[in-house]
């Protein structure tokens, strides 16, 4: 019995590389998975942290051994790889795990679908998303998870080994290593492994942009005539953002902010307060 | 293409309609409670398979027959909502029809997907030459009301051979949180990203939201760093909120955030990057520090005498 | 008593990178405890190196150091509200080998000369901050502690290198009474531009940089400002006196704001995007406020020692830091090699010191800070300098031209200024400067 956490290298900054560890690093929601796996390793066995990246990521992993992991294997790869492949990789050194931890999602693809594929690899079961994570108490299951779901709602989980867990970055924060751990894991070995070639065919996008909103059909109007009426007149509403940036110092950003929702009756138009309006019920600011 | 909706106890998941409309009304509803569904105006051509409790390792082995059986084996693409559930379950199927994967899309055609990436700052435009599988973001596109009525198709599994899967069981699903009732409600809501520099500034965020009479709300990014409590995220796997006044400080404006925006009247954004799409949608885009701005803001209101009230 | 290193160096700066460079070459154990999650992480500076101090340590350093261009142009500019006087200097020269200054990143600066320092045999342990002494029962200083658990570390000798306001130097009791007055805060931008831009606008080419230096343009602040040209980026930073800026109540982005868009910047800068803001407090009274630099076990070097030269039309700090880094690390491998870390033991620190241009400097220009910063020359010389230019170049016909002793004189009584105090103030400057 062992327990797998999965690192994921990341670059951090906008046009950084993957090859320089100063501009990338791995997520608070790894980390969180690592502090996990120590958690339950007098539980579930040692931990032996997982990444599939370059060499670059060899800093990442002296910080996990610095942590308190047992073994840090590295799957080279330079290449950004299908989020299947990954699995596919990893789940070659995970096989005789009973716990994987990973990440909800990483900070580049974030699909979070590594881990969802990694259970399918391995045949055992799933947890994913969660953002609470115990050692049960009852008799039922090893832990007891909270998952998010949509609308707000959570769903309480028994969870029993084997089992792929990912985590959200809130759910523990890594611990700190001792100064003799930082010291001596710079010089700790790293397993580096060959990379497979890609096990799935890849899917290359044909074209890469900036993120731009894609337009959105509208809901049937609902409420008065009156909201009708100055829904459609609305050339201020968001729909119709001004797109100018003003460029200003903050405290004309400031006062700028202020005087901006006086005009649009957010908070008392007398020139010298920013009292409140808040008009009971409704907050129809015009 | 063929939608694919999760469905909890008759329940439909975040951005499930959206994804039925992308896919013209046709939709294979899975999961427990389907027969309570109301899916008129909502699909075209519904097809029903009730698999009980969540359990997407049995799920993603069960469903492949019943794609088959809907599409008479044609290959097909599957489009599920990038919800919780989706995004989950999208991969295992995937794998099982041993499909290439495309998540977290913001628009789903045959031979055209586009996902959004890193962390939603970026369009990656894909042209598949095959069937995939493909998740949409939920709130990209608003749903569609169809006026063709609905023709529903019930598929039944239990005939099948028992599937043997190992899954978590489900103990209980809690309702949202009060904790997070009341930001999902607020008229009006400022929210803090990664441009604000320390956990202090919210702090000073809160006290500013109060001064305005509306709740503070942050970033996935915020809440990861452990800043500010998980229930106070705003996003698609957050809290879904609906404000009529929107301030963001610091805010990129990625997709999974402004999701789970709703539609505000009126959004302010600071900001040092002018071309963000925080910026590209609110009414007044101020390119300045966040942090000074706030400093500034705080400088203005504090000097408010008590008594608000006087007009 | 058996401890766990040689030499902890806390700091892995300019001065703390070069000090353990040294002690590593020597065949030393030598840790560096750097607090960022890199050498160079949060660091930040106007942009400026002169890096010929290298030349002992790391021969050739031009071939590898990580350069964004070199400095062939250097402007001084005295702004008033709508005028610039700008004495420009170019120098071929400057852009070959040995160079003379040069623009650089400090997180690109800092981590090459601190991965120097490692492949010497250096361990830098980074995201670590020192958070005090550890002494013997003598009082002598036998190691740190550190905010790791378990993250005492002790060594036969410390040097601290953990920049302004150094907080090992002040509990070790050799810093004084702080005064506020002796610091400046230095803030900054760094704007990108095209680099085709960029050349056109600073008319260069290449790898050719600028240096400008402003004196005025610092809205009514005592101060200064700085415009460097990076690859493709433009640094504009201001350096402000820290009590008039309090007393002004001015924050110091709208003062950058103002001086961009003054009409001798603004053509230079506008455009760009903002890439990056930071401020950072500058030790600036030179050896007014000098500490002791050596302790029982101690060393201090950089600006932790306040060794930032900042007089004006010179801002360097981080040749003085790599020098006295080096200087210490000299001493301190004389000292171990003796078995001697005693302040007596370390008496070699000073005395390279005061022997090299890191006290001369300092001496030479001892009464710069004062003289540069006084009310004279920041709020009455610009304008009063400007005047004067701008009558003796406007055509004025009919009227005659008048001599330039006349517009002089007559400009120095308009801005206020008594002779007595621009003479006494002129010959400051030429015992300073001459
Ligand atoms: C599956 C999935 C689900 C997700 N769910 C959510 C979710 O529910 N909610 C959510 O919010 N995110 C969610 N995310 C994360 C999301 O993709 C973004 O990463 C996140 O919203 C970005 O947060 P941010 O805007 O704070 O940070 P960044 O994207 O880093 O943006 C910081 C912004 O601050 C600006 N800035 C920097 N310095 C300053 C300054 N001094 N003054 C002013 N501005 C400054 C920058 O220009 C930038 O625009 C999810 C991601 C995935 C993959
Ligand atoms: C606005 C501005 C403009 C400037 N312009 C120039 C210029 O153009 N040219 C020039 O040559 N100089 C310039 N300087 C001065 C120059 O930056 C400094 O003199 C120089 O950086 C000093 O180097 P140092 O190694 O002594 O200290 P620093 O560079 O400050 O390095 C100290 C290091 O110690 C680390 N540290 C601090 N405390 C601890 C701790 N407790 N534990 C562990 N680590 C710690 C810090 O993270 C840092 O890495 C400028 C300064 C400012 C502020
Ligand atoms: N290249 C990789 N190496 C190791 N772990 C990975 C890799 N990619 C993804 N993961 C893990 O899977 C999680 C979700 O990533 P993703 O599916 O890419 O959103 C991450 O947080 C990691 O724990």
């Amino acid at each position: 019995m062992t327990i797998t956490v999965c690192w994921k290298w990341v670059a951090i900054g906008d046009d950084s590389d993957i090859e320089d560890a100063r501009w990338a690093g791995v997520s608070a929601a790894d980390e969180a998975a690592l502090e996990l796996g120590l958690e339950l390793e007098p539980f579930h066995g040692d931990v032996t942290v997982v990444c599939v990246g370059p060499a670059a990521a060899d800093s990442a992993l002296r910080d996990a051994l610095a942590a308190g992991a047992r073994r840090a294997v590295r799957i080279d790869s330079g290449i950004q790889m299908e989020s299947r492949s990954v699995a596919d990789a990893i789940a070659v050194q995970a096989a005789s795990s009973d716990l994987v931890i990973c990440g909800d999602y990483s900070l580049d693809r974030g699909t979070g679908s590594v881990p969802a594929f990694l259970a399918h690899e391995l045949g055992v079961a799933q947890a994913l998303g969660l953002v609470e994570l115990e050692r049960s108490t009852g008799s039922t299951g090893d832990l007891r998870g909270l998952r998010r779901l949509d609308g707000g709602r959570r769903e309480v989980l028994d969870i029993t080994a084997p089992v792929v867990l990912s985590v959200e970055g809130s759910v523990r924060r890594l611990r700190r290593s001792s100064l003799a751990a930082a010291l001596h894991a710079k010089s700790a070995a790293i397993d580096v492994v060959v990379s497979p070639a890609d096990s799935v065919p890849g899917t290359t996008p044909v074209l890469v942009a900036p993120y731009r909103p894609r337009a959105r059909a509208l809901p049937a109007p609902a409420g008065s005539v009156l909201t009708r009426v100055r829904e459609i007149l609305d050339v201020g509403g968001h729909h119709g953002a001004s797109g100018e940036a003003l460029e200003l110092t903050p405290s004309e950003a400031a006062e700028r902010i202020v005087d901006q929702l006086r005009r649009w009756g957010y908070v008392e138009a007398d020139s010298h307060t920013t009292a409140l309006r808040q008009d009971a019920g409704t907050d129809a600011p015009r | 293409m063929i939608a694919l909706v999760p469905i909890r106890h008759g329940v439909l998941p975040a951005g499930g309609e959206e994804t039925v409309a992308e896919c013209d009304g046709i939709a294979l509803f899975a999961g427990s409670g389907v027969a309570d569904l109301q899916l008129d105006g909502i699909a075209t051509s519904a097809h029903l398979v009730e698999l009980g409790e969540v359990e997407f390792g049995r799920w993603a082995a069960a469903l492949p027959a019943v794609l088959d059986a809907i599409t008479g084996g044609v290959p097909t693409s599957v489009v599920l909502p990038h919800s919780p559930d989706g995004r989950d379950l999208a991969p295992r199927l995937a794998a099982s029809l041993d499909v290439p994967l495309l998540a977290g899309a913001t628009s789903v055609t045959p031979h055209r997907v586009r996902l959004a990436r890193r962390g939603g700052l970026e369009l990656h435009e894909h042209h598949p030459t095959g069937a995939f599988v493909a998740t949409l973001q939920p709130g990209v596109r608003g749903a569609q009301h169809f006026d063709r009525g609905v023709t529903v198709t019930v598929h039944d599994v239990t005939a099948s051979p028992t599937i043997q899967c190992h899954d978590v069981h489900v103990v209980e699903v809690l309702p949202p949180d009060v904790r997070t009732m009341d930001l999902s409600e607020a008229r009006r809501i400022i929210g803090g990203g990664a441009g604000l520099d320390s956990e202090a500034r919210f702090a000073q965020l809160d006290a500013f939201a109060e001064q305005i009479g509306g709740l503070m709300g942050a970033t996935r990014v915020i809440t990861d760093r452990g800043w500010v409590h998980h229930d106070r995220q705003i996003g698609t796997t957050g809290v879904v909120v609906d404000p009529v006044l929107y301030l963001s400080f610091g805010v990129s404006g990625a997709v999974q955030h402004t999701s789970g925006l709703g539609a505000p009247d009126h959004i302010i954004s600071v900001n040092t990057d002018p071309h963000c799409p925080m910026m590209a949608m609110s009414d007044l885009a101020i390119v300045s520090d966040a942090n000074a701005t706030l400093d500034a803001l705080q400088g203005l209101i504090a000097v408010q005498p008590p008594d608000v009230e006087t007009s | 008593m058996t401890v766990d290193v040689d030499v902890v160096i806390v700091g892995a700066g300019p001065a703390g990178a070069c000090a353990a460079t040294v002690l590593a070459r020597a065949g030393h154990s030598v840790v560096l405890l750097e607090r960022g999650a890199f050498p160079g992480a949060k660091n930040m500076y106007g942009g400026v190196v002169y890096p010929r101090i290298l030349d002992q340590l790391h021969p050739q350093w031009w071939e590898e150091a990580p350069v964004q261009r070199w400095v062939t142009r250097r402007s001084t500019m005295i702004l008033t509200d709508d005028q610039a006087l700008t004495v420009d200097f170019r120098s071929g020269k400057w852009g070959r080998p040995p160079y003379n200054g040069a623009t650089a990143y400090r997180p690109d600066w800092d981590h090459w000369l601190a991965g120097k320092a490692e492949a010497d045999g250096a361990q830098l342990v980074c995201s670590t901050t020192a958070t005090g002494l550890l002494r013997n029962e003598r009082g002598q200083v036998v190691g740190v502690t550190t905010d790791r658990p378990d993250g005492d570390l002790t060594a036969r000798l410390v040097i601290a290198c953990d920049g302004v306001n150094s907080f090992l130097a002040k509990e070790a009791g050799l810093y004084g009474e702080v005064d506020a007055s002796n610091y400046t805060l230095g803030v900054k931008e760094t704007i990108a531009l095209p680099k085709d831009v960029i050349d056109q606008r600073f008319a260069v080419r290449d790898r050719e940089g600028v240096d400008i230096e402003i004196l005025g343009g610092t809205s009514g602040v005592n101060g200064g400002g700085f415009v460097y040209t990076n690859l493709d980026t433009v640094s504009v930073g201001v350096v402000l006196k820290l009590p008039k800026l309090a007393a002004q109540q001015r924050r110091p982005e709208e003062i950058i704001a103002t001086l961009k868009h003054h009409p001798a910047i603004a053509p230079l800068v506008e455009g760009g995007e903002i890439k990056e803001y930071s401020a950072h407090v500058i030790p600036e009274a030179g050896l007014a406020m000098m500490p002791k630099m050596t302790g029982d076990g101690l060393l201090v070097a950089g600006d932790a020692a306040a060794m930032c030269l900042a007089a004006g039309i010179w801002l360097e700090g981080v040749n003085f830091a790599m020098a006295s880094g080096m200087y210490a690390g000299e001493a301190a491998v004389e000292a171990l090699r003796a078995n001697d870390t005693s302040t007596a033991g370390l008496a070699g620190y000073e005395r390279r010191l005061g022997d090299t241009f890191v006290l001369r400097d300092h001496r030479k220009l001892r009464r710069a800070p004062s003289l540069v910063l006084s009310d004279r020359v920041q709020h009455l010389y610009p304008e009063m300098i400007a005047n004067t230019v701008e009558r003796m170049f406007r055509v004025d016909n009919p009227s005659p031209k008048p001599g330039l002793r006349r517009i002089l004189n007559q400009e120095r009584k308009r801005a206020g200024v008594k002779l007595k105090d621009l003479a006494r103030d002129g010959l400051d400057g030429f015992r300073t400067y001459g």
